[in-house]
Order: C-alpha cells, then structure tokens, then sequence
C-alpha cells in the first residue's frame, strides 16, 4: 500500500543520542491523532549524514529536510505540513550568514557536492527491511555474478575497476582477492574489518547501521570470488546499534535464501559468521584481528607471511574494510568503466595508478558542517571544508586538516588544493587511512592537536615491540613538557629523531603511522614548536601553562564600566575589582579557564 | 639453496632460513634480546634490525623472523641500522638501567648513556624487560598456558591468570630458565604436596640414571616431564638424531612362571628427621650417609667434590655412627655396616680435602678381615675418633667473628669430659631398615620376620637362606643388614639352593599332605587364610579350593577347619581310614 508521504526518521547513532526516538513516537502519536495514518507512514533509516543538525527527518517524495527537531515542534509540523500542506520554514536548513532557509535537501550544499554510492541508501530505507534494499536494487548484483559470471570475471571487474582497500592501506582490492584465490586450501576465509576505532569516525558503523545489506552482498559477490564459503564481520560490541541491524539483516538474507546453501539455486554456499570485537584500536590491524577472532590476544603477529597466504586458522584469507565491501555490489552492476570514471589517475596498466570511486569521510573539527560526506576521489581538500563543510565555525581562520584517523598527518592551508588521493595524501605526510577528517582553526594549537592524538595511539598501542611501546611514551613525555613550557630546542630535535625511529623500526602500522601527527606539525608549523621553546608561548592559546590573561582597564570602565561579570564567574576567584571599578587579574591565582574571557561582553579581556 | 651478501660476505644457505641463521653462518653478530631457539620467533625488541636492498628499493625487517630470498643484499651495520639500535638501545636503557642483559649489549655496541629520562624507570637488576620469552615459552614450547601479558602499551605486564598462585603451573621452570634477568624465580616450597624427595639436585626429567647404569641410555620420569603433563614440550625428540624418544612406551605387567623366588628387596635408609637434635632436614650441611655416597661420586651432583651448599670446602666433618642403630627408641640392632663405611668416609675426605675428621661412636666395630687394619691405617691418617655418641647438633659461629657453622656436642666417654667439636659438614651413618613395604611382600609369599623386622630364614645358622616356605629364599638385606661380602656370599649360597632343585628337575614332596574332595568344597574360602605355608588357591572357575601340593607341609590346620569336611589328608579319607579300620581288623 502506497503513502503520500514518507517521514525519514533518522535512527543513527548521533541522532538516537539526541533522542530521535522519542521524535518519531511523537509523530506516530500525531499523525494517529489527527487520522492519517492511512496516508503518511513514519520509517527510520541510519545515519543521514548531517549529524550537526540532528535530530533530523526528511519527508520523501518531495525531499523537504528539517532539522534539530523538539518533540514539541512535532504537533505543529503535522498540523501545518500534512493537513494544512504548509511545509515549516523555521525548522528547515539556514546556512549560516544567510536569511533564507533551503527547503530540500538536494539543495544543501552539505548533500549537493556529494556522490553517494556506499552510502547511496541513506537515508532513503529501513535498514532493518530487506524488501527495501532489494526494491532499490539490492542482491541484483550477486544474481548477476551468480548467473552470468566466473570468479575470474568478476575478479577482472574489480580489478579493472581500480577499486582500492577503504580501511588504510589503500591496496588494489582485485589483486588482493586474485592472490586470495590462487593459493591453495582446502578452506579460505574471507572478513569484513567493521572494528573502526578511530576517535570521531563512524564511516563503517554508519555503513552498516545505514544499508547492513550492501556488506552483505558485496561479501557475497567476494566468496563467489574468491573461493570462499565462510567469512567473518569483525565489530565491535560497543556499536549495539550496527551490531543489531547486522544481525537483523544476515537473518533476513538467510531466510530469503540469500545466505546459506546453494544460494538463488546456483550451486554456492556462504554463511557469514558475527565476531565481536573487545575495542581495542590495534585489533584493526588484520593479524591482531584475525588472532582476536582465533580467541588469542588481539595482538598483531611479527611475520612476514601475508594473511592472504596464512590468515585466520593459517588459511588464506581476505581482509577487506566494510567500505571496500560495501563498493562491490555497485561496481558489478554499474561496471569497472562506470567506477573508474570517477577519481583520479589510471588504473588500466598499473593497479596502483590512481584513487577510483568515492570515499567517505566523517567531518569533524572547527567546520560548521559536521557529518558523515561521501565525495569523489579527486576532490579538493578546499571543496571539502568550504563547500561541503560550510567553511570554518565562528568565521575563524582555518589552520590545518588532518586525514586519515588518529595516526595521519595535519595539513596546513598552503596545500588545500591537494585533491583527495592516495597517493597525493600519502606524499605530503598525512594517509588516506579509514576517513577521519578533523580540522584546525587558528585557535588550535598544533603542539596540543598532535599530543592529543599521540595520547591516544600511545594509550592503545598494545605494548608488544619496543619502540612503539616505549617510543611513542617518550614522545608524549617530550610534548608533555614542551607544552608545559619546559621544552628546549634539543627536545625538539630528540622528538624528530624518535618520531622517525618509531615508524621505521615498529612491528606494526599502529607504530609505523602513531607518529605522523607529530612529524607534519613539526614539518608545517614548526614555528609554533618554536615558539612554545624559544618565548615560552602558545599562539593557539591552547596550552594553559603558556599563556596569561588580562583586562584592559580603559576598555573595562569606560565601555563596561566595570560590570564585574568576569569576577562574578571566575571559578578561581582570581578578579579583583568592585563595580564601576577596574577589575584586574592576579595571575599567581588565575587557573587559565578562559571563562572571563568569553562573558566579557566588552571585549575588555585579552590572551597572551 | 640462494646465495646472498651478507655486509660484503657472499654466503650460501637455504632460502626461507632466517637473515639471522644466515649471518651467524657468516660469522656476521647481530644483537637480540627476544630471540630463542625454542620457540617461533617473536619480533618485539626490534634490536635486529637490518637493512635488505633489493635492486633500488631498501627496508627495515628484523633478522630473527625475515625469510631469506635469492639475490639479497643485508647491511647489519649501515649508518641507517646503526641509527635504530642506538635510539632504541637508549629507550631500553633509561627504562631499565640495570639489568644485565640490556647493560652488557649497550656495551657491546658502544651506547654509553641514553638521551631519555623514562618516567617508569626501574632500576632494579631483575627487572622484566618485557621480552616476552617466558611468555612463549610457556604457551607455545611447555603449552601449559599460565603466563600471558595484562594492559597495554606502556602499562603491560607479565601475569599468571588474575595475577595469583595457579594450579596450571606445572612447575616445570621452564619460564625462569629462559628469563634473560632473573625477573622469574622459583621458589622451593612444598608446591600441591610435591616435596622434592632427595634434596641434592639437580634431576631433569630425562637423564641417564647412572653412569654404570645397564644399558647406559636415558629415561624420562613421568611425573616431571613437562610433556606428560601438558602434552607439549617434546624438545628432546625435536633434538634426539636417531629418533630414539617414545613417549608411548609404558609400564607393562609381565607374568612368568617360575618354580622357585629369590628375595633380595634390600633395605631402606632410616629417616633420622624425626631425631630433631641432629638437624637432618633442617640444618644446612648435615647428610645422610647415602646423601654423602653421591657427593663422593664421581658422577655425583658435585662431580665427587667435597663441597658445602655454598661451594665452598668444608673445614672440618663430623661421621656420627649409630643414627637409628642400637637405640631402643628406633632400632635395638647393630646395622653391621655403618662403622666401616664411616671410615670409608674419613679416609675420603682425608684423602680429598684439608678438613679436620671426628668420628662419633659408640662402639668401633671392625669385625672383618682386614677391617680392624682399615681402622688402625685410619687413626696414622690423624682421624680423630671420639668414643660417645653426639648429643645434638646445632648452628654455631666457627669462632667469635668466624662464618656460621655448625657445632656438634657430646659427651667423649674416654676423658669423661663434655665437649663441643665446630664443624662445617656433619655425615649420619643412618640405620637399615625393612623395606617400608616388606609386610606386603611377606603375606605374599607367606614367610615370617623376625623381631628386628626383617624376613625370618628357616635356621639362622643351618639355613640362612629359605623360608618357611618351600621355593622361596632370601639374601642380602632383606634378610637382616649386612655389608656387601656378606650379602654376595648369601646370595651366592641360595643360588645355588636353587640351581641343586634345577638341575635334578623334580621335587620331593611330603607324602602326607592335604587334598580337597572337589565334590563335598562349598566354596567357603575359610581355608585359604588358614594355610600358614599359602598353599591353597580358590580355582574361580570352578568355586572351590584347591591345594598346591608342592608347598602343602601336611600339617593338617586345614582339615581340622573345614566345615564341609571337604578337606583331607590325602590317602587319610574317611572312607580309607574306615576301610583300613576293617581290613586290620578281619
Ligand atoms: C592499528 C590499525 C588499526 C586499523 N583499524 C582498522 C579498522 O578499524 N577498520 C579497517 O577496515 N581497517 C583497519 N586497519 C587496516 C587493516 O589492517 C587492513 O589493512 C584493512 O582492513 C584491509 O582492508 P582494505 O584492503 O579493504 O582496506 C587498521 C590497521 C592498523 C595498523
Ligand atoms: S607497533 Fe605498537 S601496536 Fe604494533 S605491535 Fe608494536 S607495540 Fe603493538
Ligand atoms: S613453571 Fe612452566 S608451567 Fe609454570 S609458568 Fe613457568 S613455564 Fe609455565
Ligand atoms: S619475566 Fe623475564 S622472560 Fe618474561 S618477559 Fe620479563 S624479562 Fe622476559
Ligand atoms: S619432553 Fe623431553 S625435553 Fe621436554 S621435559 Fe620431557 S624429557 Fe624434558
Ligand atoms: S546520526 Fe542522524 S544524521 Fe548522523
Ligand atoms: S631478536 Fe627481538 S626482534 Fe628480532
């Protein structure tokens, strides 16, 4: 039976937080009230994307999104929308500096530079009905592979297509999947790395909260290819709601014959087997990973044997990122000519030649909008933060971006025109990587930015090697003290020569990579490692130990006239000063919090 | 087989061996601290690091684990190697400044000082590096699974499950044997009631038992195998060329007949623990006698050097006789042997060390021939024999501000005085005993023992050697204690006991004996245990006794007992008797 419209509920993890639910109860609620529930049907979908303005739904046919909905705006848009056919201007998207708000979503430009193809269901299905992913052309794919094509034809496809690991490494997916299948076994494994524990990324999760059977077809199309009558999705157990849906999902695909023997009749048998994950950033790496399915500690293991000779149980097998799965299906039915259209460089001789297809990158950071993107390979850094991000928060000025999780590299604004490549990102210092996207305003500080994320490397490397496990603590110790004050030009050049010791010499890629924050700031903002060392300063005003504040006593009594707010709030109680009087800061009490600095509302309050 | 360069020396080995075999065959060192021969390689101190160029393109790979390719070209010492084990030498250092292990390779490679201060800096001398080999250890080599590693990065840790006492420890040692700084120890305790029985080490599990041991090859002792315990180890097959290591074989029974049995189970040592005031057990330096025999041996755990628990000689050695012999709270008999033994003892440490000798005895026994010569030739060598025997032994300085020792009081008979002698070793020449289990083998063969407790011969001095019961004879210690001339000659005498029965080929018998009338035995066993010479079996398969008429003496005990009337001397039936009765009397 058909509606006249549809209502998106967003269902993913950021705008469930934000109480999604409750909203679409309340429009159940409305809408049985006012007797339409013959006629406007309420559907929840993952993640959407635009998670800064969540919680967040769009109504289908005609794409009008709102945002940030209250429950108590709920009774108003069903009254004002679907009785009185009044779309609500003051819920809909208003880009900032601007008056107007853009009514569909099609024309925000958050969604309109975008290319979704791993996420092209966004949004748009129930994750948790199979109907609606194989109305949208769902397990097309696998019939096709199933019906029409030899393993080896489809290994061509993904070849020819230029498709490239997701998860990090970026390695040529088709090749993988060939030496794969070319070892002999009696067995071969293939898994989906669904562990994404990257600080701030949800690429994966949203994938599979959003569109769990796109996973499950392209795995599908990669057992036939490989192969392989068994794989794995490695996730973690703090993701309840992937976890959920995936499980829902394999079900569903079991009883419709989807997974299991002699699928759609063709003679091949796959089942797909749930491993949780414990949380630990290195048991992404795939020999921690595949000792972690084995029931071993999630180590990684020092062998030079690839896992696709000796995976898991020492059979073959094929690690592949749930982006990279999620690919497949669309390559196969669209064709290797399609992908590779998109992207940048060549893959026709060489499989390394270019980045194809799109990428998805979890936004976050200073841009106004933060969100899960989907852009073409080739894309430009700029694009990304001024078009698709909206431009920096605040109207501040932009300093630097960082790809790739946790272990990339931050780059700074002169290469902003870098377009998003393997390659190019690899080049300059920072990766690929699995999508993080963090951006830095001039009110970061790069010493405080890159000892952030070496804390975190630091705190899960496993232990295992030395220079990782000793390494990296050296190095937080050595930034620990710059940003303290304490730093010296000698630590500055200890902490280069470790930073290289450690990527060069460590057992695997966590250590290999964890110092890159560190070795791009000290390439492209060295200057401010110097100036934390030489003047015992921090330009970002960041580093609490290095800077002061102070009150303009003009500016305090004649514009403000001594309003006393700042004394009033000061948790330290480091003002002095009464009303109408000038207030003045005692430094030797002054805990650095900054909170006097934004209630002045004169401006009176200045860091140094 | 490849050929590589190895630092400009060409080599030739097999391909997929590891970098690091291939520049030992070289001759070229390269410095590891996680690497054993035991177990698979581990990869994580990353000290043996070293360059491989391959056309234009050149790496960083760890020696230990990198597989050998054809055409390889492998720096260990290029600027860029050096480079990285210098800095990660200095990491090891400022954490762990000194442990042994990390100073001496530092050394070795020239790095003096570190340029880091380590916040978790521990500078004791055993600290774990975190090396991980105990760990592999004990999951991959003795598989018992007990140590693993807790927390991460910086923060890990060796751990046994939950950090405490665990009952999967197999005690094997094999972790504190390959911790390279003496962070694993093993502590001697009485461990799940496994007491080491003999307290001079060291036993592996497999050894050769002696060196005259017939035929000279190794056993294994079950109980401290690692293997049969947990299955894993199996490093003396991986390393056995002739593939001589079963670890199927087992106990078997075997079952021979036999006409006739010696018995010769020999004596067991007095526990002189339980005499609290010589300290045996308790006291370090005093030993039994049999202890002392195996430090005498030249195969002995001290390659029969005379040496205390610390190594060193010992000064002077107390031999006190009569521990357990001729006292009324242990045993009222004379053990025969101890007092030439002991001075066996003497001449020994006279012979191999400088240290004064005081013999402790009651009464110098040196009854045979040439013993009583043995015993003068000792008093020229300056033994010092004291006739009393030792009160008590007990912990003592040498002399005011001399090393702790041991002091030996007694009461010296022959001056009438008190006295106390400092000694570094004391040796108790223990009593013989019965075999612990000697009753057991008694009620078997039905003989009797003596007062003393050991096997009673038929006539002390017309027949030492049989028993009471027919075919069976014994020898040696079993018999009562003995030195060894004396056991030979018993010996010898029931051998030929034996070989006289042998060789005529049959047996006379007593012409009266018992016999069961099969048909009137119910079955009711009363005379099996009634037959003081054992010699009636219950034949199961046809419920009813029978008797063995070659040990059957015809006493008769039997008839009298049972109550089916079954039993009868044979040829002495009612019926024959009746029918005697009746032909005497027409
Ligand atoms: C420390 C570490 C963490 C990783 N975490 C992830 C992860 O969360 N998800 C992922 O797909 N790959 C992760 N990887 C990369 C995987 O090891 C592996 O390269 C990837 O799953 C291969 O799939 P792909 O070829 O499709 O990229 C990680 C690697 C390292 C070294
Ligand atoms: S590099 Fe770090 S995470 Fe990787 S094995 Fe070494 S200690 Fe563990
Ligand atoms: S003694 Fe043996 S079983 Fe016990 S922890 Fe050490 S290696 Fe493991
Ligand atoms: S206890 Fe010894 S063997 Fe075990 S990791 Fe520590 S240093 Fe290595
Ligand atoms: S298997 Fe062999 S090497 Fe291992 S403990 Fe037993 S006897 Fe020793
Ligand atoms: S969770 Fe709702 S838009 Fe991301
Ligand atoms: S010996 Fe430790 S990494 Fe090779």
């Amino acid at each position: 039976m058909a509606y006249r419209s549809y209502l998106m509920v967003c269902a993913g993890t950021g705008c469930v937080a934000n109480q999604s639910m409750k909203i679409k109860e309340k429009l159940e609620t409305e809408i049985r009230k006012k007797g339409l529930q013959e006629e406007v049907a309420v559907v929840t979908t993952g993640c959407n994307g635009f998670c800064a303005v969540g919680p967040l739904m769009v109504v289908q046919p005609d794409g009008i999104f709102y945002q940030l909905l209250k429950e108590t705006d709920i009774p108003y848009i069903v009254e004002e929308h679907f009785i009185k056919g009044r779309p609500v201007k003051e819920l809909m998207f208003t880009p900032p500096k601007e008056k107007t708000p853009i009514p569909k979503l099609s024309d925000i430009p958050f969604f309109a530079d975008q290319t979704p193809i791993v996420l092209r269901n966004r949004g748009v299905i129930n994750p948790e009905n199979i109907d609606d992913y194989i109305a949208r052309g769902g397990y097309e794919a696998i019939a096709k592979v199933l019906t029409s094509m030899t393993p080896e034809q489809v290994i061509q496809e993904i070849k020819t297509s230029g498709l490239r690991g997701r998860g990090g490494g970026g390695f040529p997916t088709g090749i993988k999947w060939e030496t794969c299948r070319n070892i002999p076994a009696d067995k071969h494994y293939i898994i989906c790395n669904a562990d994404e524990g990257d600080p701030g990324a949800f690429m994966d999760r949203s994938t599979v909260e959003s569109d769990p059977h796109a996973v499950i077809e392209g795995m599908l199309i990669g057992g036939y290819a490989i192969g392989s009558s068994e794989g794995y999705v490695y996730i973690r157990n703090e993701y309840p709601i992937a976890l959920d849906r995936l499980q829902t999902a394999i079900q569903h695909a079991r009883e419709y014959g989807l997974l299991g023997t002699n699928i759609l009749d063709k003679g091949f048998d796959f089942e797909i087997k749930i491993a949780r994950g414990a949380g630990a950033f290195v048991c992404g790496e795939s020999t921690a990973l595949m000792a972690s399915i084995e029931g071993r500690p999630g180590e990684p293991r020092a062998k030079y044997v690839h896992t696709v000779e000796k995976g898991l149980w020492d059979k073959p097998t094929c690690l592949n990122n749930v982006e990279t799965w999620a690919n497949v299906p669309q390559i196969i039915l669209r064709g290797a000519e399609w992908f590779s259209s998109i992207g940048t460089g060549d893959v026709s001789g060489d499989p390394w030649g270019g980045s194809k297809g799109t990428k998805v990158f979890s936004l976050s950071g200073k841009v106004n909008n933060t969100g899960l993107i989907e852009v073409p390979m080739g894309i430009t850094l700029r694009k990304i933060i001024f078009d698709i991000g909206g431009g920096i928060k605040d109207g501040k000025k932009f300093k630097a971006v960082q790809t790739g999780g946790p272990s990339g590299g931050f780059i700074p604004e002169s290469l902003l025109d870098l377009p998003v490549d393997y390659e190019e990102l690899t080049k300059v210092g920072s990766m690929m990587g699995s999508g993080g996207m963090v951006v830095a305003d001039e009110n970061n500080c790069m010493v405080d930015m890159a000892k952030y994320f070496l804390s975190f490397t630091q705190t899960e490397s496993c232990g295992k090697c030395v220079p990782c496990r000793e390494g990296t603590k050296r190095m937080l110790d050595i930034l620990e003290k710059i940003t303290e004050g304490e730093g010296t030009e000698e630590d500055l050049v200890l902490l280069e020569e470790l930073s290289n010791v450690v990527v060069e010499s460590s057992l695997c890629a966590l250590g290999g990579s964890a110092p890159n924050p560190v070795l791009t700031t000290l390439k492209y903002f060295r200057e401010e490692y110097e100036a934390h060392v030489k003047d015992k300063k921090c330009p970002g005003h960041a580093c609490r130990k290095l800077i002061t504040y102070t009150i303009d006593p003009h500016v305090c009594v004649d514009k403000g006239h001594g309003c006393h707010v700042c004394a009033k709030n000061c948790p330290d109680g480091a003002i002095l000063g009464e009303t109408k009087q000038v207030h003045t800061i005692d430094v030797e009490k002054c805990g650095k919090c900054g909170i006097c600095y934004d209630v002045c509302k004169f401006d009176a309050i200045s860091v140094e | 087989m490849v050929t590589i360069n190895i630092d400009g020396r060409t080599v030739e080995v097999p391909e997929d061996t590891t970098i690091l075999k291939a520049a030992d065959q070289a001759g070229v060192w390269i410095p590891t601290m996680c690497h054993s021969e035991y177990f698979e390689p581990y990869g994580v101190c990353r000290l043996c690091s070293v360059e491989v160029v391959r056309g234009k393109r050149s790496r960083i790979v760890t020696a230990c684990n990198y597989p050998i390719r054809n055409g390889m070209t492998i720096h260990t010492n290029s600027e860029r190697v050096k480079w990285l084990r210098k800095v990660i030498m200095e990491m090891l250092i400022s954490r762990w400044p000194n442990v042994k292990v990390v100073k001496d390779l530092a050394e070795r490679l020239g790095i003096e000082k570190s340029r880091f201060t380590s916040l978790e800096r521990d500078e004791s001398e055993n600290a774990c590096i975190l090396c991980g080999m105990c760990v592999n250890m004990c999951n991959d080599v003795v598989k018992a699974n007990v140590l693993g590693f807790a927390h991460t990065g910086i923060e890990r840790k060796v751990v046994r499950p939950f950090d405490e006492k665990t009952d999967q420890c197999i005690v094997c040692g094999s972790c504190a044997h390959v911790c390279p700084t003496g962070h694993i120890k093993m502590v001697l305790e009485d461990y799940r009631g496994k007491k080491s029985e003999f307290t001079l080490g060291p036993k592996t599990p497999i050894y050769v038992p002696t060196l005259q041991a017939v035929p000279r090859v190794p056993v294994i002792d079950a109980e401290s195998c690692i293997h049969f315990q947990t299955g894993g180890c199996e490093n003396c097959a991986k390393v056995c060329e002739p593939n001589a290591i079963n670890y199927k074989m087992e106990d078997e029974i075997v079952e021979i007949d036999v006409g006739q049995v010696l018995i010769t189970t020999g004596f067991d040592l007095f526990d002189a623990s339980p005499m609290a005031q010589y300290g045996y057990g308790r006291l370090d330096n005093v030993y039994s006698s049999l202890e002392f025999e195996s430090i005498l041996n030249s195969t002995g755990p001290t390659g029969g050097n005379i040496v205390m628990k610390n190594g060193k000689e010992p000064r002077a050695v107390g031999i006190i006789h009569c521990i357990g012999s001729r006292d009324t709270n242990h045993h009222a008999y004379c053990s025969r042997v101890c007092c030439m033994y002991a001075l066996k003892f003497a001449h020994l440490v006279r012979d191999r060390t400088d240290a004064a000798i005081y013999q402790f005895y009651i009464d110098m026994r040196a009854f045979g021939k040439g013993y009583e010569e043995f015993y003068n030739r000792l008093l020229d060598e300056g033994v010092t024999m004291i006739r009393g025997k030792a009160a008590e032994i007990v912990e003592g300085a040498w002399n005011e501000n001399g090393d702790p020792s041991l002091k030996i009081r007694c009461e010296d008979t022959l001056i009438g005085k008190f006295r106390e002698i400092p000694v570094d070793m004391v040796v108790l020449c223990n009593a013989m005993e019965p075999r612990k289990d000697s009753d057991a083998i008694r009620r078997l063969f039905s003989i009797s023992k003596s007062p003393d407790g050991f096997f009673l011969e038929r006539h002390p001095k017309l027949d030492p050697t049989s028993t009471a019961t027919e075919g069976v004879f014994i020898a040696g210690c079993s018999q009562g204690p003995k030195d060894i001339p004396d056991t030979v000659a018993q010996a010898s005498s029931a051998a030929a006991r034996i070989l006289s029965l042998i060789s005529k080929g049959e047996v006379e018998i007593e012409p009266v004996r018992a016999m069961v009338q099969d048909e009137y035995c119910s079955g009711c066993k009363i005379c099996n245990n009634m037959c003081p010479y054992g010699a009636i079996e219950f034949i199961e398969e046809k419920k009813i006794s029978h008797v063995n008429e070659a040990l059957c003496k015809g006493c008769g005990t039997c008839v009298a007992a049972c109550p089916s009337g079954a039993m009868t001397g044979n040829g002495f039936t009612d019926e024959q008797i009746l029918a005697e009765l009746e032909g005497l009397m027409l």
